[in-house]
């Protein structure tokens, strides 16, 4: 009875494994299903190549495109479709349906800034230019306005403030003993 | 949206494309097909291990383990050029160096010196 409970025990603790994704982040490949040829390499240059990388990423011949080797450090990860998740179809039955995604799709390369809490790319409901217009001619109109109000200022006018005691004469600092001359503020 | 015109930030809508419902060439098609029958391919594959009453652990996603390590693993295909050179230093050094003299600056004018 404590046998099998312990052979069973044993046999559990050896096929338990992480998940995919801390191996390959960790470089430890003993228990992960992925070799060196199922993950991303450098960048393609041959046709064969090319065929090779794209059979490895589930894309078809035509839709693979590499990024632009300019040095970024993509290496031969593809280049999808900047499309943000918001213009997928909401209606399919995904088999992510939060992310609109299937398993084993590739996933953009900026992936985590398309999803349905970010960058939306879906068309716009008015014109690109008619918004454009809409709100710098906003803007621009009312920083003119602000301008012309702080440069040319229009209000009632104001004398100075008047203080008692002589305009706060020993608050100021003045000398107690010294008589301070009287100040006229009104004229009859 | 018949007036939709192109923009660099609005994608076309696909109601709008003509592809959609003028492109009868067999090539077009022949992408098409493909690409379904590798989509398909590995839905059969997921939902196979879904519905697996055996399995015990998480389906392990690879496009999302080669997304993971691409991203973590740029260093290898990284090469100094011109371009990143120049885009290292705008991220890297030009704050850095702007939010030194800021606070120098504040410090600076706080002791009343001229040297601002």
């Amino acid at each position: 009875m404590a046998g099998v409970g312990f052979r069973r025990l044993a046999q559990a603790l050896r096929s338990r494994r992480s998940c995919g994704v801390s191996l390959s982040l960790s470089g430890c490949r003993a228990g992960s299903s992925m070799g060196k040829d199922t993950l991303p390499g450098p960048y393609v240059k041959t046709p064969e190549e090319r065929a090779a990388a794209a059979a490895k990423y589930n894309m078809t011949i035509h839709d693979y495109k590499p990024y632009d080797d300019n040095g970024d450090g993509t290496g031969d990860y593809p280049h999808l479709p900047d499309r943000s998740q918001h213009e997928r179809d909401p209606w399919y039955t995904w088999d992510h349906p939060d992310l609109r995604r299937n398993w084993g799709e590739p996933m953009h390369w900026n992936f985590d800034m398309y999803i349905r809490t970010r960058v939306d790319t879906s068309p716009t409901v008015l014109p690109w230019r008619k918004m454009n217009k809409q709100l710098w001619g906003f803007l621009g109109f009312m920083l003119v306005l602000f301008i012309l109000g702080e440069n040319f200022k229009s209000y009632t006018p104001v004398l100075p403030k008047q203080y008692p005691y002589n305009g706060l004469y020993i608050e100021k600092g003045g000398d107690p003993e010294k008589q301070p001359e009287e100040e006229k503020h009104y004229e009859i | 949206m018949a007036d939709w015109k192109k923009a660099s930030l609005s994608t076309q809508p696909i109601t709008l494309d003509p592809n959609e419902y003028f492109n009868t060439s067999p090539e077009f098609r022949r992408q098409q097909k493909d690409r379904l029958a590798m989509q398909a391919n590995l839905k059969r594959q997921y939902q196979l291990q879904l519905n697996n009453p055996h399995r015990t652990q998480l389906i392990e996603d690879p496009a999302l383990n080669r997304w993971v390590y691409a991203r973590n693993h740029t260093l290898e295909h990284f090469r100094p050029t011109l371009r990143t050179s120049l885009l290292g230093i705008l991220y890297g050094v030009v704050p850095l160096c702007a939010i030194f003299y800021a606070l120098k600056r504040d410090r600076w004018l706080r002791s009343g010196s001229q040297h601002w």
